[in-house]
């Protein structure tokens, strides 16, 4: 049975907003996107079309950040998104309804709207101890994630979590903690990472997706490319002191005070794929580097394995305690220069055998 | 090899201008990469005044991928030559490692090396030993420095530009950039060690071989000290 | 039936009854409950069903950057993991921090829990009291006298909840209710009068868009929430109030914005949070379950240094102690550091001791997983149908002060306030039971959690006006410092030590214990607030919070764990952090 259709404008209009405002809101959802002002009516059309979007947004391992972020959003409102753009019919955070009133909804959505409906993910499947590290309903995450995903249009993997295993995929990660993509593999799959991810890009994401009826752009890593093609420090304001050379080198001192950069404080800007230095977090109100401290990497596969977080250089894994790539190739090199030394020294020696018995 | 010199001559042209140039080109270009590549990773201290009266680290930067475009180029030059130069200039691509002849050589300049002969043999272009060297280390390494590096320079040339077409794909081997930098990093190192032991190397057979080394890279010519096989 | 060592009758011969998602929380909580033929809760149980490893992966690093690990246990509770962990770091290495990165501290400690227990109020736990299609039957005109009735809030004329209520009806009028879908709509559990309904949606939604606001402050000093940014030795964002490159650091246009933040939060909380609390709290004062050990066992280890550096009780704004078998007059002492207070239990909880210890303080503590199910389980290792609480059946481990399961949170800390007469505590207490015509013991209640916790936020809110002005009467002392690098290398480190690190979290007492060795972290446990409350039985088979307060309970309808929800609920559980 199907339902009546609800469109965006249907809830913006029950919501007693004008036509007016409606078309103000359309304008400033392009702006925010970078679109060009001929693109608003293309807006304003999806909008006015479109029924709300069912998503079942589901937990595995994580710290719902994640879903804290999302309720940070300013523009849209995350009132507005969760009321009026998509239909949020599953959300263990925020649902009324608990237990097997709750699981329904997972079953009723998959076969109403079987192939239209989007699954959201925070949070990973832990493969270790049959799945059972993370128990949903009795049974494994990861057998509703798969179950859950079977029909669903795209999947989108919230935050590093999801996207790339994140914290508790740090090693030895003792869960086995996977990334959706290495576990859903027949799904569009819209990576968001971000530890957590900006609260306007979680939701600018639903809005292209909602606005223009299409999944965004990726890059290789399966991330939208409107968002993540560049690194921290492309975009930073503290790049003219990189290029300087003006570095903060302590916690508080001079340079500090002055808003220097903090690559030799270990921000990993210049290595991070992320839209912070740009649009900045709690509606650009600041971003880790504004307030003084370096970038962690928060985006990126791997990054707590990339540390320690206040070292330029990462640590190499193996090469006994305190080793980065100097410390090693440094060994490498004076070792090298011990053998050479000996080496000549008893080449030095033989030369002088050779000619003393050239000499006799 | 050795026995292609029984006719006893004493001096042969082996390497020629292009091949010359090349090689203490290429040596520069690393050296100023080497340098500039540390103090990317361990920038100088820091200094007062305002940003925009300096430009230090945007200097090393750019030290950097212009000796890297150099070192780029010269490869390129280089790979040419190996076309359109003399058998030597193939050696350092094409190790004999389908000889026989070419691992005892091997095992000999080894033995050389171990203080277990007394005298190595002569060789016109470059021994087996320095060939292996030169085709692991140095090539492997070269070829590695040059993906990786402009694989780097491509995240801040940005999507579509040459650097992003031809080594982009470089960034999708490494899970994460900072890796990918480690990876750079800890390559300097690799290419070093075999510099340190090449130049060495280099000097003491000047000495204790029987043919220049040296002078070799300098003049073209191979000069024999002797006129034994 | 059987009768625990802290004086708990279970009796599991009722229909068993499975919770399980426990939804509007954080993480994953299993909760099963035996009703008797009276559909009144004659046991309980609750499991804590993830696990990811902290502990296990924080061995071997940096201490330095622990504090971004652990702060990944939870983003709802965010930063109060990482203030934890910088303390734990800094008590081990013998660091000291500067004034002015104490009071910046203990400023974003103060807006999580304003933010915390607004968000928890409202998007958590209100749908246990609050009918949302109720509301469309409510009278705007009614709502707008109840609503100024109650509060001088401005947004409360007759249009404002008339066109709310429009808006209302056209979204459950669409059929899809998207998170209201499935709720327990029409429950006889339900007492609010429409109007109130109606009142409590409006703020529902005011409240989503308000909290975003509160969290900027935690994004001026720690550039973003969630996951602000802390560091060992104080605070990363230096201050440059005049000099050179002042627009680059803390300066007044940023402290002016944490202070307008702080305004609009005290003026939201006691204007919408306390009076909604009140307002709902006089429909539902004859429902006095869920006290659970409120009344007999309560630990709070105390936070918010007023002296820099200074962790004594004398220092701490928020109180600490613990209150032992109801006896109100004794507030015993807490020490962290004594071996043979806090110790973690895992009998009935899935990890093992590798010498079968029964219990161990958390400096030598152990975390080996090792999943389990008791021979009375029903289902299997692929599908649990039901725990079996005899055996193994939680991802939680069971801490004892003293051998006694205690409760931790808001409550305890207004009660272990209130006993020792901190009229901070004692004052706002009194007049809300007295508002109410309520006895003291109306608190050791699921109510008088919740009323706790709101209580809570205003004061809260207050104090972060406070440590603003104290921050600003120091800056104008011309002590601009935020951080001491003194010992920031680890070669100024001994070569072996080990620290204890606590806060008041929002939902209660949290302690970091770390053991340095060689400049590396050789062992990190963290004891969790809902760890304490949630936590499984121990081997002696005393029962945590959560088993306790559900039980004797009535339910109108078993099928509709609304009861049961209210109950957890008023613990604002976090599983992520429970478990680690
Ligand atoms: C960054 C530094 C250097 C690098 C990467 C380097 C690399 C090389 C390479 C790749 C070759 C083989 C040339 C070919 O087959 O095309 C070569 C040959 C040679 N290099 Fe270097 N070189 C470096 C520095 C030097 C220095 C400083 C010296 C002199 C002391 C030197 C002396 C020689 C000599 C004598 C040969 C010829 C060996 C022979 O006669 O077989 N090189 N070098
Ligand atoms: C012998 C060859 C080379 C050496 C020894 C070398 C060395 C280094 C080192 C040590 C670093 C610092 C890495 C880190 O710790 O982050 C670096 C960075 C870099 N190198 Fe190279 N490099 C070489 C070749 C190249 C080439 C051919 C390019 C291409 C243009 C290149 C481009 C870069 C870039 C873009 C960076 C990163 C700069 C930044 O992050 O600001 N390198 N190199
Ligand atoms: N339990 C717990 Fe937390 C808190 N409050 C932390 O320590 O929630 Ni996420
Ligand atoms: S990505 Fe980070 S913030 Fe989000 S759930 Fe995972 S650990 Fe938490
Ligand atoms: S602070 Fe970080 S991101 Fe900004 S310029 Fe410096 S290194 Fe780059
Ligand atoms: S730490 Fe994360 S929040 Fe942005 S600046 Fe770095 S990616
Ligand atoms: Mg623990």
């Amino acid at each position: 049975m199907k339902k009546k259709v609800t469109t965006f404008y249907d809830v913006m209009e029950a919501r007693g907003i004008s036509r007016r405002d409606f078309m103000k809101f359309c304008t400033t959802t392009a702006a925010s996107m970078g679109l060009a002002s001929s693109m608003v009516p293309q807006v304003v059309h999806a909008m006015e079309n479109k029924p709300r979007i069912p998503i079942l947004w589901i937990h595995g391992l994580e710290c719902t950040c994640c879903s804290e972020s999302f309720i940070r959003s300013a523009h849209p409102l995350a009132s507005d998104v969760v009321l009026s753009m998509i239909s949020l019919d599953y959300d263990d955070t925020l649902m009324a309804a608990a237990g097997h009133q709750a699981e329904a909804i997972l079953d009723e959505i998959r076969e109403e709207y079987k192939g239209n409906y989007i699954v959201a993910v925070e949070g990973n499947p832990p493969l270790n101890n049959d799945g059972m590290f993370c128990i949903v309903g009795g049974r494994s995450f990861l057998d509703q994630l798969i179950e859950v995903s079977k029909d669903a249009l795209a999947v989108v993997a919230w935050g590093s979590c999801a996207s790339n295993g994140c914290v508790q995929a740090a090693a030895p990660n003792p869960t086995q903690a996977t990334p959706i993509k290495k576990v859903i593999t027949d799904k569009p799959i819209i990576n968001v990472p971000g530890c957590p991810p900006i609260s306007e890009v979680m939701t600018g994401v639903l809005t292209y997706i909602l606005t223009f009826g299409k999944l965004p752009e990726l890059d290789r890593q399966g991330r939208p490319k409107m968002f993540y093609s560049q690194r921290i420090h492309d975009k930073c304001y503290r790049r003219p002191h990189f290029d300087a050379g003006q570095f903060v080198e302590k916690w508080d001192d001079e340079g500090a005070r002055k808003g220097w950069c903090l690559y030799k404080m270990g921000c990993k800007g210049p290595t991070t794929y992320n839209a912070c230095s740009s649009i900045g977090f709690n509606e650009g109100t600041s971003f880790p580097i504004k307030s003084g401290h370096g970038c962690i990497g928060c985006s990126e596969e791997n990054f707590w394995d990339n540390g320690p977080f206040y070292e330029r250089l990462t640590h190499v894994e193996g090469f006994g305690i305190e080793s980065n790539a100097d410390t090693i190739g440094m060994g490498v090199a004076a070792g090298t220069a011990a053998a050479i030394g000996v080496h000549a020294v008893a080449s030095a020696g033989k030369q002088l055998t050779k000619k003393d018995a050239e000499n006799t | 090899m050795s026995n292609e010199h029984e006719e006893k001559v004493l001096s042969i042209y082996v390497y020629e201008a292009p091949l010359r140039l090349w090689h203490w080109i290429n040596a520069l270009a690393i050296t100023v990469l080497a340098v500039t590549g540390y103090l990317i990773g361990s920038p100088p201290e820091a200094m007062i005044g305002e940003a925009s009266e300096h430009y230090r680290m945007g200097i090393i930067r750019f030290l950097h991928f212009g000796a890297g475009y150099v070192l780029l180029f010269g490869f390129i030059g280089r790979i040419y030559w190996a076309f359109a130069g003399n058998e030597h200039a193939r050696e350092l691509f094409v190790p004999k490692m389908y000889s026989i002849l070419w691992w005892k050589e091997l095992l000999t300049e080894l033995k050389w090396y171990l203080f277990l002969t007394k005298e190595p043999h002569k060789y016109v272009g470059h021994n087996p030993l320095a060939q292996f060297a030169m085709f692991f280390i140095f090539l492997v390494g070269m070829v590695f420095m040059i993906c990786t590096g402009f694989a780097l320079y491509s995240e801040g040339a940005g999507a579509g530009t040459w650097s992003a077409v031809a080594f982009g794909w470089v960034r999708d081997i490494f899970p994460n950039s900072q890796t990918l930098h480690t990876w750079h990093h800890l390559g300097m190192w690799y290419l070093l060690t075999f510099v340190m032991a090449h130049v060495y190397v280099a000097i003491r057979e000047d000495i204790m071989s029987r043919q220049s080394i040296v002078s070799t890279m300098i003049s073209g010519h191979r000069l024999f000290k002797d006129d034994r096989p | 039936m059987s009768t625990t060592p802290n004086g708990f009758t279970l009796d599991n011969s009722g229909r068993r009854l499975v919770v399980d998602p426990v939804t509007r929380i954080e993480g994953h909580l299993r909760c099963e409950v035996n009703v008797d033929e009276n559909g009144v809760i004659r046991n309980a149980v609750s499991s804590g069903t993830m696990w990811r490893g902290l502990e296990v992966i924080l061995k071997g690093r940096d201490p330095r950057d622990a504090w971004a690990f652990t702060q990944r246990i939870c983003g709802v509770c965010t930063g109060t993991h990482a203030l934890t962990s910088v303390r734990a770091v800094e008590n081990a290495l013998g660091i000291t921090i500067p004034k002015n990165a104490n009071i910046i501290r203990n400023l974003m400690q103060l807006t999580l829990y304003a933010h915390d227990h607004l968000v928890h109020f409202y998007h958590l736990h209100a749908l246990d009291w609050v009918d949302v299609v109720s509301a469309l039957s409510a009278d705007p005109r009614k709502t707008s006298e109840l609503a100024q009735s109650i509060s001088k809030w401005p947004k409360s004329s007759p249009g404002y909840f008339a066109d709310l209520q429009a808006r209302v009806k056209k979204f459950v009028e669409s059929g899809q209710l998207g998170p209201f879908k499935n709720g327990y709509w029409g429950s006889p559990a339900y007492k609010l009068p429409p109007e109130a309904n109606l009142m409590a949606v409006a703020h529902y939604l005011e409240a989503l868009d308000f909290q975003k606001e509160i969290v900027k402050i935690h994004a001026v000093f720690g550039g973003k929430n969630p996951h602000p940014n802390w560091l060992v030795g104080g605070m990363a964002c230096a201050i440059n109030l005049d000099g050179d490159g002042a627009n680059g650091a803390v300066n007044i246009e940023r402290l002016a914005l944490v202070g307008s933040i702080i305004d609009r939060t005290i003026e939201f909380i006691d204007q919408v949070y306390v009076p909604d609390l009140q307002a709902i709290a006089s429909f539902y004062k004859d429902w006095t379950y869920g006290g659970g050990i409120s009344s007999q066992n309560l630990l709070s280890y105390g936070d918010v240094p007023g002296v820099a550096n200074d962790y004594s009780a004398s220092s701490l704004l928020l109180p600490r102690g613990a209150i032992v078998g109801g006896d109100l007059s004794t507030i015993h002492e807490v020490d962290l550091t004594d071996m043979e207070q806090i110790k973690e239990h895992v009998t009935h909880s899935w990890y093992k001791y590798p010498n079968g210890e029964d219990g161990l303080h958390p400096w030598a503590g152990v975390t080996e997983p090792h999943f389990e199910l008791g021979p009375k389980t029903v289902g299997d290792k692929k599908r649990i149908e039901a725990l079996d609480e005899e055996g193994k059946y939680s991802y939680i481990k069971a801490p004892r002060w003293r051998g006694h399961a205690m409760e931790v949170g808001p409550l305890a800390r207004y009660v272990i306030g209130y006993a020792q007469g901190n009229p901070e505590f004692k004052e706002p207490t009194d007049k809300l039971l007295r508002d109410l015509g309520l006895p003291l013991e109306a608190l050791f209640t699921t109510l008088g959690r919740t009323a706790a916790r709101g209580l809570e936020a205003s004061w809260a809110a207050h104090k972060m006006r406070w440590c603003y002005d104290e921050l600003i009467a120091n800056l104008k002392a011309g002590d601009s410092a935020t951080a001491n690098p003194a010992k920031w290398e680890p070669e100024t480190w001994p070569k072996e030590c080990r620290g204890v690190g606590f806060t008041e979290a929002p939902r209660g007492a949290l302690g970091h214990w770390i053991v340095v060795k060689d400049g590396k972290i050789d062992n990190y446990q963290a004891v969790v607030p809902t760890t304490w409350n949630a936590s499984p039985r121990d081997a002696a088979g005393n029962i945590g919070a959560y088993e306790a307060a559900l039980l004797n309970t009535p339910m109108a309808d078993p099928e509709q764990p609304l009861e049961i929800l209210r109950t957890l609920h008023s613990f604002d559980p976090c599983l992520a952090c429970s478990t680690h």
